[in-house]
This record gives structure tokens, C-alpha cells and sequence, in this order.
């Protein structure tokens, strides 16, 4: 698979303060790629350098097998907060925007029509920016974003603040948007949203502390959880499990779903009613970091 | 080039739609307003008329028209330099809410951005300066008109040059501040004090000897001086003209700080000229390497 971003070595540190620490990864082209980590661990740090707003202590940063000074516009950024001109309305900030980018005259109408549609946003284009609500600004930011139809997409918690609402239509956009072959780096505090990705990668004092597909990291670092009901709790006990016994269910921690379904095989006449759950992408974050992300703060 | 239009066209117009700017930069023109409303000029209008032998017939549109013509050569002193530094705090409202960032990230040069920001606080000053040019004249107009062709005329250069002197200042100022603390510390500092030091709330004349001499080492002094010239020469001509003595005129003209000294030697209007260009071009060179030097000190 081709890579779109290959990172050996990156270090960047503020005075005393080793912000990122020797960090390799790389993301395959098309992928959707998750950068996990409470606030401070390093995100923001590697993505201002994968931008170029920052420049690495040590390290390369390649991106499409270039610099990502010389690319950069193959690459467009959400970030966290909105970064667009208040008072202008969104279709002069896009126009002002789409300018860096060598974008004017017909060619921005063109792409205006485009993104428009796609997003949905012809109501809001007149209207300052300041005046539009979370999710119509967000619409903007994406906007701004994808105008120069960049390949590869940074998402820096896009989704913070959003209505379930507004934040599943985004979701739906970035979706169709992938299908269209455009990679995506996110990172986000909401690890459902991390649970649909390709490849995570979770970063924890400037440290990569684990990475691999959902499935590895659930497979790793947390236990598969089988809930059973309408059991006695004497039944359950002889199965030697760790175990929650409640009025109406039973929940019994295996270490993987082969040893669950080896388990059940075993003891039919106990499995009659039940469901076996992976481990959610919270509890390998917990598993790994040692803390609950909580609106990217750690507890 | 197109990009640099655009970008300076973003300034222009984000200052324009931001009232909180817009009115920032009209406050010191206010004070001065207000001031010469309430006391100010009823002190001048004594001062002229006891400066002027008992003998000589003073005609009352005379008298206004030589203290409008101070009120409007203070005003445009104070604003073109005021509203230059109100104009460029964009520039630092843009690092400290980091929209900067959203223009780093594109192709566009980090020289165009300066640039742009250079050219806007001009054109704002420029346009901003001469509506209150416009609207002076016509209070000149109303009260008392003495001001020839080439008086207008070089009034108008005045508050060209002068816009630029400020451009060139507030641009190596605003490099320096990131935060809106600071934005706003320089804001009130400009505000408040610049009126003081350039000699537009109270002639240079009456402050103690020690702070005018020091004062004299300052390029706006000059810049005062040499728009009160040009302002109040139609009235000074008009006062030859009904017989008052050239002593009496010249003594007018140190009482209001249209001869000025430095070191005891008078400097005339084309020194002050030489000293404004000199002072364009220095801060405008130190504009330019502090951008080269903060960009190579990133790398």
C-alpha cells in the first residue's frame, strides 16, 4: 500500500520540555488514521510540524515523498478551533483563503459550487461567520479545508463541541469524502469515532505507546465480555471467571473471543441467552494510557 | 501579485467590519476633539489675540480660522499615526487567535503575509485620514478658509507620508506583540500617549526645555510640525496682510510649534520632509529584516 505520510525519528522539544519524543509512523494513502492522546501528550506538537507550522528538532517528516514544506497544498487542516475571519462572511473568507492557494475567478466559483453542494452550506454562504452556528462553522472550516481539494486531510478534533446530530452529518461528509480516495488524520477525544478508523496510533507523553487496527488494540488490551441471562449465580461461579452477577444478567471477562467460543462450546446448556462484546476502544485507551479521556482531559 | 491583492483586501476589509477596531483607532482623534471643544481653543484664540498689537483690526473669521487650522493639523498628526497602529494590531489579533496559522499552512509566502499587512494599514490609514482630512477641511471651511491650492495640496502629501511613517512604525511595533494583553497595553499606550509626545493635545512650546529637546530626537515631531505648517500658512500669510508684524507672526508661529528647534537651530520644512523619509525608510528596512531574520531563525 502506498504511504501519504512517512515520520522517522521526529523529536521537538520547548526549552526543558520534550514535547514529542523520537516518534516513526506512517499513514497508507486512502486510509483514515487516528492520532490518540489526552491534552499535552504531543498531538498538537507533531501535527503543527506534519504542517510546517513548526519546525522538528530531529527527524523527517515526508509527505506524497516530499517535504511537507514543499507540499503543502496537498495538505488541508480542520483545526480545533475555528481559525476563519469572523466578521467576513464564509464566502469571503473562502475567497481570501482559496487566493493562497492560487485559486480566483472562475475556478473558485467552480469549487465553491462543489463544496457548497457537498456540504450543504449555500444558506450560511453570505452570513458572517461569527453569527453561524457550532455546526455551520464547522461546515466552513471543512470548506476552507478541501477548496484547494488537498489529499490528505487533517482533522484536529473536529467533532469537539458538536451536536450528535451535527457531528454524524460531518462524519457522513468525511465518509464520502473518503470514498473519493482522500486520507484523513484524526485526532479526537471521542473514541467511538477512533473505534472506525484503519490504523491507530496512541501517543502519551510525547511517546507512541501503541498502534496498530482497532481490532489488534481491542484484541491486546482489553478482554471480550460475554452477558449472560436468565443464570444462576452458583452456575456461573463453577466456571472459575471473573465475573458481575446482577438481578437480570451475568457479565463474564474472557481473554478472547476463540477462548469465549470455546467456552460456550463447552458449557451449552448455561449459554441460552446471551452476547459476547469486544472491548471498547475507551478501555484499551484506559488499558494502555492508565487514563479515562474525558473531553481530551485525562483522569 | 493577485495573491498579495487578495490578502491585503482581506486586511482592509477585516478592519472595516471589525467595529471594535474601527473605533479603537477614532478614540485619540475624539479626545482631541473634545478637548479642543471644551478649552482648547478658547485658550489658542487668547493666546493669537494677545500676541497681536492693539492697533491691528482682527478680524473674528480670521481668529477661528487660525484655530481650526491647529485643530486640524493636530488631529491629522495624531490620526495617521493612531489609526495606523489600530489598523495593524490585525496582524496580532491574527497570532493571538491563531488564524495565522490557517495562512501559514498554505502556500503563501510568509514575506506576502507582511507585506500585506504593510500595504493594508497604509491604504486603511490613507482612507480613514483623508475622510477626516475632507471633513476637517470643510470645518475650516465653515469657520474661516485661508489655505491656498498648494497648501491643500501639500496637506494631502502630509497625511500620505505621514500614514506610511505610521505603517512602518506600528508594522516593527505589532512583529513584536502576540497576545491580545499586550495588543491591547499598546493600543492605550498609542491611544492616550501619542497626542502628548507629538505635540497635538498641548504645542511642544510649553513643555519644559529638557522634554522638548528630547522630543526633538523623534521623527513625529517633525511630522506635526510640518502638517502645521502647511495648515496654518494661509493664516499666517493673511495676518501679514493686515499689517501685523513679521515678529508677531513669528512669534505665533514658535508659540504653535511651526518653527522648530533642534539643538537652537531652526529646522526648516524640508529638513522636516528629509527627516519623515528617512524615518519611513529605517523602520521600513527593519520591517523587512526582522521578517528575514525571524524566518531563517526558524529554520
Amino acid at each position: 500500500m502506498e504511504k501519504i505520510i512517512e515520520i522517522e525519528n521526529l523529536s521537538k522539544s520547548f526549552g526543558e520540555v520534550k514535547a514529542v519524543k523520537n516518534i516513526s509512523f506512517s499513514v497508507e494513502k486512502g486510509s483514515l488514521f487516528s492520532f490518540l492522546g489526552v491534552n499535552g501528550a504531543g498531538k498538537s506538537t507533531t501535527i503543527s510540524m506534519l504542517c510546517g507550522l513548526l519546525t522538528p528538532d530531529f527527524g523527517t517528516i515526508n509527505v506524497c515523498g516530499q517535504s511537507s514544506e514543499k507540499v503543502k497544498d496537498k495538505i488541508g487542516v480542520v483545526f480545533q478551533s475555528s481559525v476563519l475571519d469572523m466578521p467576513l462572511s464564509v464566502y469571503d473568507n473562502l475567497k481570501y483563503r482559496a487566493s493562497f492557494y492560487g485559486i480566483t475567478g472562475e475556478r473558485f466559483q467552480k469549487r465553491l459550487n462543489e463544496l457548497s453542494g457537498l456540504l450543504d452550506m449555500g444558506e450560511i454562504l453570505n452570513r458572517p461567520v461569527g453569527k453561524l452556528s457550532g455546526g455551520q462553522r464547522r461546515k466552513a472550516d471543512i470548506a476552507r479545508a478541501l477548496f484547494h481539494s488537498p489529499s490528505l486531510l487533517i482533522l484536529d478534533e473536529p467533532t469537539t463541541g458538536l451536536d450528535p446530530q451535527t457531528r454524524k452529518t460531518l462524519w457522513q461528509v468525511i465518509e464520502d469524502l473518503r470514498r473519493e480516495g482522500l486520507t484523513v488524520l484524526l485526532t479526537t477525544h471521542y473514541m467511538e469515532e477512533a473505534a472506525d478508523s484503519d490504523h491507530i496510533v496512541i501517543i502519551d507523553s510525547g511517546e507512541i505507546i501503541a498502534e496498530g487496527t482497532p481490532l489488534e488494540l481491542k484484541n491486546k488490551y482489553t478482554k471480550d465480555t460475554v452477558t449472560l441471562y436468565g443464570v444462576d449465580e452458583k452456575d456461573v461461579k463453577k466456571l472459575g471467571l471473573p465475573y458481575i452477577f446482577d438481578d437480570s444478567y451475568c457479565k463474564l471477562f474472557i481473554e478472547n473471543t476463540s477462548k469465549a467460543a470455546e467456552l460456550i462450546g463447552n458449557n451449552r446448556e448455561l449459554f441460552v441467552d446471551f452476547e459476547i462484546t469486544k472491548g471498547k476502544m475507551d478501555d484499551v485507551f484506559l488499558a494502555v494510557t492508565g487514563k479515562e479521556l474525558h473531553g481530551g482531559v485525562s483522569r | 501579485m493577485n495573491t498579495l491583492m487578495y490578502i491585503t483586501l482581506r486586511n482592509v476589509k477585516m478592519f472595516f467590519r471589525d467595529k471594535g477596531m474601527f473605533f479603537t483607532s477614532l478614540i485619540t482623534p475624539l479626545i482631541l476633539l473634545v478637548l479642543y471643544a471644551t478649552f482648547l481653543s478658547n485658550v489658542y484664540r487668547d493666546a493669537f489675540t494677545s500676541g497681536i498689537p492693539d492697533f491691528i483690526k482682527f478680524d473674528e473669521k480670521l481668529i477661528n480660522g487660525t484655530v481650526a487650522s491647529q485643530l486640524l493639523s493636530s488631529l491629522l498628526a495624531v490620526s495617521c499615526i493612531t489609526v495606523a497602529f489600530c489598523s495593524n494590531l490585525l496582524s496580532v489579533q491574527d497570532k493571538a487567535n491563531k488564524t495565522v496559522n490557517d495562512m501559514l499552512i498554505s502556500p503563501l509566502k510568509s514575506s506576502k503575509l507582511a507585506l500585506g499587512y504593510y500595504i493594508a494599514t497604509f491604504f486603511i490609514t490613507v482612507i480613514v485620514c483623508l475622510v477626516t482630512t475632507a471633513v476637517g477641511f470643510i470645518y475650516v471651511y465653515s469657520v474661516g478658509w485661508y489655505l491656498s491650492f498648494s497648501d491643500v495640496l501639500l496637506i494631502l502629501a502630509d497625511v500620505l507620508l505621514l500614514s506610511l511613517l505610521g505603517a512602518s512604525l506600528s508594522s516593527v511595533v505589532s512583529f513584536f506583540l502576540s497576545t491580545q494583553g499586550q495588543m491591547s497595553a499598546v493600543s492605550a499606550i498609542i491611544s492616550a500617549g501619542y497626542g502628548f509626545i507629538c505635540g497635538a493635545y498641548m504645542p511642544m512650546s510649553q513643555f519644559p526645555e529638557g522634554l522638548r529637546d528630547a522630543l526633538s530626537f523623534l521623527p513625529f515631531t517633525y511630522g506635526t510640525s510640518l502638517l502645521r505648517n502647511h495648515c496654518m500658512n494661509g493664516a499666517f500669510e493673511e495676518m501679514k496682510n493686515i499689517g501685523v508684524p513679521n515678529e508677531a507672526v513669528a512669534s505665533l508661529k514658535d508659540s504653535v510649534d511651526c518653527n522648530i528647534y533642534f539643538a537652537d537651530t531652526a529646522v526648516g520644512t524640508d529638513v522636516m520632509l528629509f527627516v519623515l523619509i528617512a524615518s519611513v525608510v529605517v523602520f521600513t528596512v527593519i520591517y523587512v529584516l526582522l521578517n528575514v531574520f525571524s524566518k531563517k531563525i526558524k529554520k
